[in-house]
């Protein structure tokens, strides 16, 4: 009885009498959200465009980030040091493109798989061996983020909303809503899209496999600088980072791999939901930490009922 | 010449369906033995036998547990630490409930429980496919790391919350704890994997192999013929995970002494699939060779530089390892997708035909 | 084709024959003093300054005196990245040549532990490790000088308490830990002065993977509302935590972190807003110590030390790095002295780290004035027990903020006690040392 009590009744009469709690920890759950959606999304388009489940995502971010302090470190304005970083993020869709995946053509998919997980290695070495490993300050004021917060209050409590979350907030919508201009508007997006949908027509069209990948990768690089910048805001440049990467993968299992769609809904979702279940249920009951698995295990039960994700597309299966 | 396979005729079929058909493997797999019995233990000294030959005999034991759910039946899996956990947690509570036990057969039932645990989450193999099911492992992956870390009662309410392996004997001999001999826990181990192997190998090349190759190779054109794929998976699901848990219970016990919960968790599920896939999916022999060249690489590139007496500083090794293991994962793949055990089928095929090419 | 076999072979018989070399020999007049280090990985932003100052001022000895009474000491680093698996590999290889093992991982010491009683090798882990390790009876290879986990718990509660420990009655105190054997080794000191004084504990784990993440637990953190907030915090999970407690509005000078949670740099992610966040710690930095000077003199202006910039030596954490080399050099000098030989053995070094005497005079002797309290460690007591202080963020140094606060002996004690003895009836046959008085 009391183990009913506390499972079904109390967290929901927690949630009511404390409404402001309650609205600070769907913020924060909206805010992991978007950074889950943003890394996501990175894999969705690597994964439309090429069938390469890129585990490097992750890492990416914190390349991206790094060099960007990095850069920084050495002199470099900041204004200056983004499209810096960007260059160094195109010269690496470019090496990736060029020295891994264009052998790898035809390959299975387990073995792509793999090599992204080779190129994740290699950049956490490479990252280390250039920039070090001591965490680093992400350089929130020279970009211009600002840094400050508002408080409100209802209902006699207060929620507190940083402007750096809120930025990261509005500045993911601004980004994905660009992507969705340009995969659906622009003449490379639509090509990005045909080659997702069928290899081989995209090919027979004169659309060019090596060109499309390296731009995609290229793309996945912008994405990822600027998960790294909004992340690294909130917790300082790290390797530790890296594991955020996993965070993503359950939002891709909810969402589907083909869906841009997918991946934000699938993300916010998977960030609030994690934080209640973990406020409200983890903590009083299991012991807390319960954030490491349950996007993980609720992706599951989902996926049992769908196989394919709640948006990806639907598997046909022919002998 | 070496390998001159001319000459050599079957007159049965038990003949034709021998473990080693051709003569030169047996003696290749004699000398290899010998080797790993005999050689090995009488030069190898403590470092040796901590850092190389243990290791190397325990993470090809997990990635033949792998590589029978993902090379053999093609469901790929990123939970296989966590399933080395259950076994080395299963095994510690049963220790730990009957120390009187034979240390053999804590070990063989502790990798019941791993296979009950892993049935359990292979389920939902059946509906879900691909990346979605590796995802879905990843479940089990987080979900059991958190459970060893969460659930006292696995670590008998110690403190630090990590397991310490006890002294213990088995008849006479003290084959596990600090106090125990490295040449005897290897032996041990090297046991276990052989007995293993020798099943691993028959399973495979028998009817339950050939029916989870069929699901692999395409599971609705199995099912087609009249597979059941239900069983097909969960057989291999069980038998993998038992392997795994077996492996994982060695991993404690026989080589590291002690563990805390994180020691489970993804990087060791990732040392184990690059164990398999370098060496070879759909292969037993090449989780040796991935085993050999995963285990024993970092060691000797960090003894490259002092034997050459080059002055480099430890992080800046540990950087280049990681950049050389990942360089590495990527070239063997571009070279050889099929990984090193195609290698040695290669080598074999020319050896064969040698000194005449076609 | 061909060729490319060929070549392999020929890469694999090289590897193999390198593999099989033995570990170079080290010259006679040489100490091989080994540190299980990490500067890579998640932890290695708090790692490597403590591993630039133990190295330093090693590197400083060799240069000024020609090593420890005309015997060089080899420092040599053995990556583990914090990994345990690592740091027993490197434990093995370093272990026949090596008088010492520093293990810098409570996982790792935890490991090597009992094998230190079957290799003879002493393990120097400083202010670190298994608290009850101060017993020296049954810890007989272990030393964690100069005080032990549960010595700075109870300093904390101590302080937050203003010595008198029944204030807390009815108090709620958090501790937001590593969910790591290092983050538990406090909890049960803590469960057990909760009992006592009536205060309410509330340990707050943060897992290993959400270090840099920690919103849940500073969202538990605002609707508990604890009076005091502890954390046993290490690597990325310090920053991660002083962001989140800026956002959340917790007064700092009511969250105090371990020694290890007192990074410069962890501070300086947070700079002005941190101010008032307390760390305790055994080590005070004293940045115009004769020591230092020597060492920016021999060490920094050659060249040699692997800081990126002198502005580094004014850190906590490098000071502290100083201070446990000089715990190691000062067990070697004690073992000289004793045995009257120069080279010392593993064997002869236990004897000198069991007979450490840190007084006064010899801090002022070592140039270390105000860096440390005096402490001494004897045959059954192997961690020394020395004072701490309280100290303070002001936004952009760390300052003491306390007197010296002592830890309370007479609980500690029989806990240490109680839990070695459970130690050593889990592994027995566990060999104890009955001949300390």
């Amino acid at each position: 009885m009391d183990l009913l009590n506390n499972l079904f009744i109390k967290p929901f009469q927690d949630m009511v009498s404390a409404p402001d709690f309650l609205m600070q920890v769907i913020w924060e759950g909206l805010v992991s959200g978007v950074l889950y959606a943003l890394i996501a999304l990175g894999f969705v388009l690597i994964y439309k465009s090429s069938r390469i489940f890129n585990f490097a995502q992750g890492i990416m971010v914190v390349f991206a980030a790094l060099t960007l302090v990095g850069l920084h470190e050495r002199g470099v304005p900041a204004l200056l040091a983004v499209p810096l970083t960007l260059l160094v993020m195109f010269i690496l869709a470019a090496a990736i493109e060029r020295i891994v995946l264009r052998p790898l053509v035809n390959q299975p998919d387990i073995i792509l798989f793999m090599a992204t997980i080779g190129i994740t290695l290699f950049l956490i070495g490479f990252g280390e061996l250039i920039f070090g490993g001591e965490n680093k300050v992400m350089i929130t004021e020279d970009l211009m983020i600002p840094t400050g917060s508002y408080v409100f209050e209802p209902f006699g409590g207060f929620v507190l909303i940083e402007q750096k979350d809120l930025t990261a907030v509005v500045g993911a919508i601004l980004l994905v809503l660009v992507l969705l201009l340009f995969l659906n508007r622009s003449k490379m997006g639509r090509a990005i899209r045909a080659l997702g949908d069928d290899h081989q027509a995209a090919l027979s069209v004169g659309i060019s496999l090596s060109t499309i990948w390296v731009l995609v990768w290229f793309i996945a690089g912008i994405i990822a600088l600027a998960t790294g910048i909004v992340w690294g805001a909130r917790a300082g440049v790290s390797f530790a980072l890296e594991v955020i990467a996993f965070k993503a993968l359950p939002v891709l299992m909810l969402g589907g791999l083909e869906s841009v769609t997918g991946a934000i809904v699938g993300g916010l979702a998977i960030g609030v939901l994690e934080k209640l279940f973990e406020i409200y249920w983890g903590q009083p009951l299991l012991g807390g930490n319960t954030e490491t698995w349950f996007a993980f295990v609720f992706a599951l039960i989902v996926l049992l009922f769908r196989p394919q994700g709640l948006f990806g597309e639907k598997i046909i299966e022919r002998v | 010449m070496l390998y001159r396979t001319t000459g050599q005729f079957k007159t049965s079929y038990a003949a034709d369906h021998a473990l080693f058909p051709v003569r030169q493997d047996a003696v290749l797999m004699v000398i290899v033995l010998l080797f790993a019995w005999v050689i090995f233990p009488l030069t190898a000294n403590e470092f040796v036998f901590q850092a190389l030959l243990i290791p190397v005999l325990i993470y090809s034991l997990a990635a033949l547990g792998l590589n029978i759910l993902t090379g053999y039946a093609g469901q790929l899996s990123l939970g296989t630490g966590a399933f080395m956990g259950v076994g080395a947690y299963a095994c510690y509570k049963l220790i730990t409930i009957f120390p009187e036990m034979n240390l053999l057969v804590a070990i063989a039932i502790s990798g019941l429980f791993s296979t009950a645990v892993g049935v359990a989450f292979g389920i939902p193999s059946l509906r879900i496919k691909g990346f979605y099911l590796a995802i879905a492992t990843l479940a089990a992956q987080f979900f059991l790391v958190w459970l060893f870390e969460k659930w006292a009662w696995l670590y008998n309410y110690n403190a630090s919350g990590a397991i310490q392996v006890p002294n213990m004997d088995m008849f006479g001999i003290r084959v596990a704890g600090p106090t125990a001999s490295s040449m005897v826990q290897y032996y041990f181990v090297l046991f276990v994997v052989c007995v293993v192997t020798y099943f691993a190998i028959n399973i495979t090349r028998g009817r339950i192999g050939r029916m989870w190759k069929a699901v692999r190779d395409m599971d609705i054109a199995a099912e087609l013929v009249g597979i059941n794929l239900l069983k097909a998976k969960l057989i291999a699901f069980a038998v993998s995970s038992y392997i795994v848990g077996v492996s994982g219970a060695l991993f404690v016990f026989l080589w590291r002494g002690a563990a805390e919960p994180n020691l489970f968790d993804i990087p060791l599920s990732f040392r184990v699939l690059f164990i398999a896939i370098i060496g070879g999916l759909g292969s037993i022999l090449g989780n040796y060779l991935g085993a050999i060249l995963i285990v024993a690489l970092p060691v000797i590139l960090n003894i490259i530089p002092e034997v050459f007496g080059l002055d480099i500083n430890a992080a800046t090794i540990e950087h280049l390892n990681i950049m050389i293991v990942g360089t590495l994962i990527i070239g063997v793949l571009i070279i050889e997708p099929h990984g090193l055990a195609r290698f040695w089928a290669i080598i074999r095929e020319k050896l064969i035909i040698w000194p005449f090419p076609h | 084709m061909k060729k490319r076999f060929r070549s392999v072979v020929f890469g694999t018989a090289i590897c193999l024959g390198s593999a099989l070399a033995v570990p170079p020999a080290f010259a006679e007049d040489t100490i091989y003093a080994p540190n299980l280090a990490y500067r890579t990985g998640p932890f290695a932003a708090t790692g490597i300054p403590l591993m630039n100052g133990q190295r330093d001022y090693i590197m400083m000895l060799n240069a000024r005196d020609g090593g420890v009474n005309g015997v060089k000491i080899e420092y040599d680093e053995c990556e583990t990245g914090y990994s345990t698996e690592k740091g027993v590999e490197c434990y093995e290889k370093t272990k026949s040549s090596a008088v010492v093992t520093q293990p810098w991982s409570t996982g790792i010491t935890l490991q090597v532990l009992p094998k230190t009683n079957v290799d003879q090798i002493p393990i120097l882990a400083p202010g670190y490790g298994f608290s009850p390790m101060s017993n020296g009876k049954v810890f007989q290879w272990a030393f964690n000088p100069p005080a032990s986990y549960w010595d700075g718990a109870s300093m904390m509660l101590n302080y937050v308490s203003d010595g008198d420990l029944s204030t807390l009655g009815g108090k709620k105190i958090a501790l937001l830990h590593l969910d790591h054997p290092f983050g538990k080794e406090p909890i049960p000191l803590f469960e057990a002065m909760a009992e006592e004084h009536g205060f309410e504990f509330l340990p707050i784990p943060v897992g290993l993977k959400e270090m840099q993440n920690q919103s849940a637990q500073w969202l538990q953190i605002r609707r508990e509302n604890p009076d005091y907030v502890l954390m046993w915090g290490w690597g990325a999970m310090n920053a991660g935590a002083l962001s989140e407690a800026v956002k959340t509005r917790y007064p700092m000078d009511q969250f105090i972190g371990i020694w290890w949670a007192g990074h410069d740099d962890d501070l300086k992610t947070v700079g002005e807003r941190g101010k008032g966040y307390k760390s305790i710690s055994w080590s005070v930095p004293v940045n115009d110590a004769p020591v230092m000077a020597d060492i920016k003199k021999h060490v920094v202006d050659a060249g040699d030390s692997l800081i990126d910039n002198p502005e580094d030596m004014n850190t906590v954490f490098y000071q502290r790095g100083i201070l446990i080399s000089m715990f190691l050099v000062e067990g070697i000098k004690a073992a000289q002295e004793h045995f009257g030989t120069k080279v010392v053995t593993p064997e002869q070094l236990r004897w000198g780290l069991a007979n450490l005497n840190i007084d006064d005079a010899k801090i002022a002797e070592l140039g270390m004035t105000g860096m440390l309290a005096p402490f001494s460690t004897s045959c059954d007591n192997h961690t020394g027990h020395a004072d701490a202080w309280i100290l303070q963020w002001d936004g952009t140094k760390f300052a003491p903020a306390s007197d010296r606060i002592s830890a309370d002996r007479g609980v500690i004690e029989p806990l240490e006690q109680a839990k070695a003895m459970e130690y050593a009836d889990a592994n027995a046959p566990w060999p104890i040392n009955e001949e300390c008085s």
